[in-house]
């Protein structure tokens, strides 16, 4: 093993056998190492949220991660590889460009299957709305769709005034019969006060409200199909939970879906809508 | 083939089967002399301990033709490509070059039993146990030569501790060579039949080294290429066919079965 | 009881259906351990092992395991070296079978020598010409980056992902992996190889002896292609037996029909060479050291029947189901391949270890048998309980198949 060990040899074979151990052994703790010395400096550089994001990204249903493109119907099928940034994507633009060119008049009159969406708002993939409130601050909220989905908590667990939150990062928490459900932050800014499920907000934070910085977030013609293809996967989710396909065309999501299956493991069903893996 | 240390030897065995009778005394005198246990109650042939081990072979004839041989098996100190000694994961078998005996280092020894599998005289025993030596019988242990512990292999060496009562004995003398009638295996010593004549075979003047080059002279599967140190003798047709053959006891076998 | 710790959207059964099936393998674990007190406490006397009989059921179970185990370096290395993507599916079931069992095959091989405490002699003053040095050093190294590669997968249960540090790590580990996965690949290569080289190598053992090519027998590189047939195939089957058990669909069945094609190359790749080396044994080799190969077989148990099946029955015949498009693609035929392919590989270490020792070398000696006792049987069945509790606790606490949550059934 080594030259002072009692009856060493140094013959090729030794010389040989023994530097490729080395090498091995040294490679695979070198690896290690380096892994362990990164994410000491990544737990430094960058959040742990957002490096939870990128993973759970990828460990998301399939159909959770859908381009929104695909949605709209401009693409037949896009899977984003993005985890959600249209801010930083490359396709995104040449998807804008194509749409201005060919653009159509959204229909008002089109409802959004009986869920409140009003088109002031800005909406994030995790079913949290943006409105910019034109003084530079925004009001962050949760949309209709998962407010029926969490129902009525028994908290709720708001950052406090100073927090800085960043898009795709936790944003807050529900709490409800001891389980605690995670709503994404749809953007990047400084929480300035708290809101209430009551007041109709949870957030006012101070945030680029400008184009590029809300290029992530769903708005106008998007919200309708965007819905549709929630209420799918609602559909699906329901089928395989075992409570039997009860949302049929033209009717309506109940308005607490706990309560309407008590069966249902709350925080396991849902948070696949809140896009935790 | 000189060395700093004197002249090498390799030290050989010819073993006479025309004159073995098959008495064992062989085999006890080994037990005795290297410090091997009494067997377990429930030791069988294949579990035992027993360095020098005689097998009876039958000529396999019908009466007045039939005859028997007996054959002393034990370690046959490979000389080329010895193959115990590659297989040790950690060298605790070596050749050592001075006397071209194999030695077994059973300090070192980790109990894998590679080189059991790898040895085709099944000259290799392991410690299934631990050694125990029933009251009294402990106080005749052989001093020059340590038990071995449990989970570890042995085989013959040649009587090591011999060799290094007649090294210290030359030693004394101021001498460097052994003198040859100062190194006797336990098992040449006691033969009642002078059946195994035992010496250096690179001293072409001794009688093993004589015998080894003789007529009828042969060693067991010599076509393996391993160039065992230990020869036999016979005159008899059967008995030297026997030793050529290859698994002749198959087709006896199979002829039962 | 425990539905905070198992995986998001993925159905597992109530805790006390689980404590149900886990208790029994439990049970069979515990009867091996007492087993291995037994042997090391007391002595290898508990075996039905002998002085001839060197090697046993242990040896034959090292063997066996570690070919089909070889499915997580020949995963590994086909999606993170030649990026396969679609083996994303099987990449943690297979990494979680390699570790079993090689983890398994390493505690048995530490109950079978007789001198555990003095493995590390190994390392202090290696004979580098020894097969055995060659398995010891590969198989402690692999271990070892298997037991890494296994980190990110239990690191990924939600409790534990909590803690930032964890989830830092895990993050970084994926970074890492292709790298393990090339280390992985290059140890695996050596030790599956120097395990056929164990045999090879014994010039005393005429039935094992075979022609030297390099440094090493031609046994070396049999049993590499060969453990690289039958580790797909053992992922395939594993897969699909979990399917059975918790009746759900956990791949796509592109992922089977990919691992039964990839298995079937090899395989096809292995009868040639293997029915070449036979051929040279039987004509050369054998003869060579004094042995005409056919006496082996003029044994009543062990006839040449035994190499018919080794490379006929299991080997030609379940490669040539597998490389063909039309019958991978029925299930029937695909798992019954996969299964013949397993076998086939067993088999052929059965042939390897038992039968070598089996044969006489000795004119005089004669056709020795050997069954292995209760206490070996249990130590053999400790490993299998030790897998499947294994298994079973990381299906049920990870995300073992990706592709589960998508398939799940509407």
């Amino acid at each position: 093993m080594f030259p002072w060990v009692y009856g060493f040899k140094w013959s090729a074979g030794h010389l040989i056998f023994l530097s490729v151990f080395f090498s091995v052994l040294g490679t695979v703790s070198g690896s290690v190492v380096t892994a362990a010395f990164r994410s000491a400096k990544d737990l430094r550089q960058r959040t742990a949220d957002a490096m939870r994001w990128e993973m759970e990204f990828e460990e998301l249903p399939r159909k959770a991660r859908s381009c929104r493109h695909e949605i709209t119907g401009e693409v037949r099928h896009r899977t984003c590889d993005h985890e959600f940034d249209c801010r930083t994507c490359s396709v995104h633009p040449t998807f804008l460009a194509q749409a201005a060119a060919t653009s159509r008049p959204e229909d008002p009159a089109a409802g959004t299957f009986g869920l409140a969406m009003p088109t002031d708002r800005l909406y994030h993939r995790g079913h949290a709305w943006v409105k910019p409130e034109g003084d530079g601050t925004c009001t962050i909220g949760l949309d209709d769709f998962g407010a029926r989905l969490v129902g009525t908590p028994d908290a709720v667990e708001l950052p406090l005034p100073g927090t800085h939150l960043n898009a795709n990062g936790t944003g807050w928490h529900f709490v409800r019969g001891g389980e605690r459900l995670r709503i994404l932050s749809p953007v990047d800014g400084e929480v300035l006060k708290q809101g209430s499920m009551d007041q109709g907000w949870l957030l006012r934070v101070r945030a680029d409200d400008s184009e590029p910085a809300t290029r992530h977030l769903l708005r106008g013609g998007e919200v309708r199909p965007w819905i549709m293809h929630e209420l799918e996967r609602l559909e699906f989710s329901l089928g395989s939970s075992g409570v039997g396909a009860t949302l049929a065309d033209g009717g309506e999501m109940v308005s607490d879906l706990r309560a309407a299956y008590p069966g249902v493991a709350w925080e396991s069903f849902c948070s696949p809508f809140f896009l935790e893996g | 083939m000189d060395s700093e240390h004197g002249k090498n030897a390799r030290f050989g065995m010819v073993i006479d089967l025309d004159r073995c009778d098959g008495c064992g005394a062989c085999m006890i005198a080994c037990a005795v002399e290297n410090n091997v246990p009494p067997g377990h109650a429930s030791a069988t042939e294949r579990t035992g301990i027993t360095w020098m081990r005689v097998a009876a072979v039958e000529s396999g004839q019908e009466y007045p033709a039939a005859d028997v041989a007996f054959v002393p098996m034990f370690c046959q100190q490979c000389e080329n490509e010895t193959p115990c000694i590659s297989v040790c994961p950690q060298n605790a078998v070596e050749i050592d070059p001075a006397t071209g005996i194999v030695g077994q280092i059973p300090q070192r020894c980790l109990g894998c039993r590679y080189c059991m599998t790898a040895c085709p005289y099944h000259a290799r025993y392991f410690n299934w146990r631990d050694p125990a030596w029933p009251e009294g019988m402990d106080r005749q242990l052989n001093p020059d030569v340590s038990p071995r512990m449990r989970g570890v292999a042995e085989k013959c060496n040649f009587c090591h501790g011999r060799l290094h009562a007649a090294k210290a004995k030359a030693a004394a003398k101021g001498s460097r060579e052994i003198d040859p009638a100062d190194y006797v295996p336990a098992c040449v010593e006691s033969c009642f039949q002078n059946a195994i004549v035992f010496g250096d075979l690179n001293d072409h003047e001794s009688e093993v080294a004589k015998l080894a080059r003789g007529a009828d002279t042969f060693r067991f599967l010599s076509r393996l290429g391993s160039e065992p140190k230990v020869y036999f003798h016979s005159t008899r047709p059967w008995v030297k066919e026997m030793a050529e053959s290859t698994l002749t006891r198959s087709k006896k076998e199979n002829g039962h079965g | 009881m425990d539905s905070t710790l198992i995986p998001r959207g993925l159905e597992r059964a109530s805790f006390g259906k689980f404590l149900l099936w886990i208790l029994p393998w439990a049970a069979l674990f515990g009867v091996g351990l007492y087993a291995m007190y037994l042997c090391l406490a007391d002595g290898l006397y508990h075996t039905n092992m002998d002085n001839r009989f060197a090697f046993g059921l242990w040896i034959y179970l090292d063997l066996t395991v570690i070919a089909l185990g070889a499915g997580a370096f020949f995963t590994g290395f086909l999606l993170y070296i030649l990026h396969r993507r679609e083996l994303s599916a099987v990449i943690n079931s297979a990494v979680v079978l390699g570790l079993i069992c090689y983890s398994g095959a390493v505690v048995v091989l530490m109950v079978d020598v007789g001198q555990p405490l003095r493995a590390w002699f190994t390392f202090w003053h290696p004979n580098v010409h020894s097969m055995l040095t060659e398995v010891t050093f590969c198989l402690t190294c692999y271990l070892l980056v298997l037991a890494i590669e296994y980190a990110p997968i239990v690191l990924k249960n939600r409790r534990l992902r909590q803690v930032p540090r964890f989830l830092a790590f895990e993050f970084e580990l994926h970074k890492v992996m292709p790298v393990l996965a090339g280390v992985g690949t290059f140890l695996s290569f050596f030790h599956q190889g120097s395990l056929g080289g164990l045999y090879g190598v014994l010039r005393g053992r005429p039935f094992a002896f075979r022609e030297e090519l390099g440094i090493w027998p031609s046994t070396f590189f049999l049993f590499v292609v060969s453990a690289a047939a039958a580790g797909p195939s053992f992922v395939l089957l594993t897969t699909w037996l979990v399917q059975k058990i918790t009746r759900k669909q956990l791949v796509e069945n592109e992922v089977f029909m990919f691992l039964g094609k990839v298995s079937g190359i090899m395989l096809l790749v292995y009868v040639f060479l293997k029915a070449v080396d036979t051929l040279v044994w039987i004509n050369s080799t054998s003869p060579a050291a004094g042995f005409p190969a056919f006496e082996y077989y003029a044994r009543t148990s062990f006839g040449t029947w035994i190499l018919f099946t080794e490379i006929v029955l299991l080997g030609l015949v379940p490669a040539l189901i597998l490389v063909s498009g039309r019958l991978r693609a029925k299930p029937a035929w695909l798992f019954s391949a996969a299964l013949m392919t397993c076998l086939g590989i067993m088999l052929n270490r059965f042939v390897m270890t038992i039968q070598t020792l089996a044969l006489p070398t000795l004119p005089f000696d004669e056709f020795l048998s050997y069954a292995p006792s209760w206490e070996e049987v249990a130590t053999f069945l400790a490993v299998l309980a030790y897998g499947v509790l294994i298994y079973s606790l990381t299906f049920r606490y990870t995300v073992l198949f990706p592709q589960e949550r998508d398939l799940l059934k509407h």
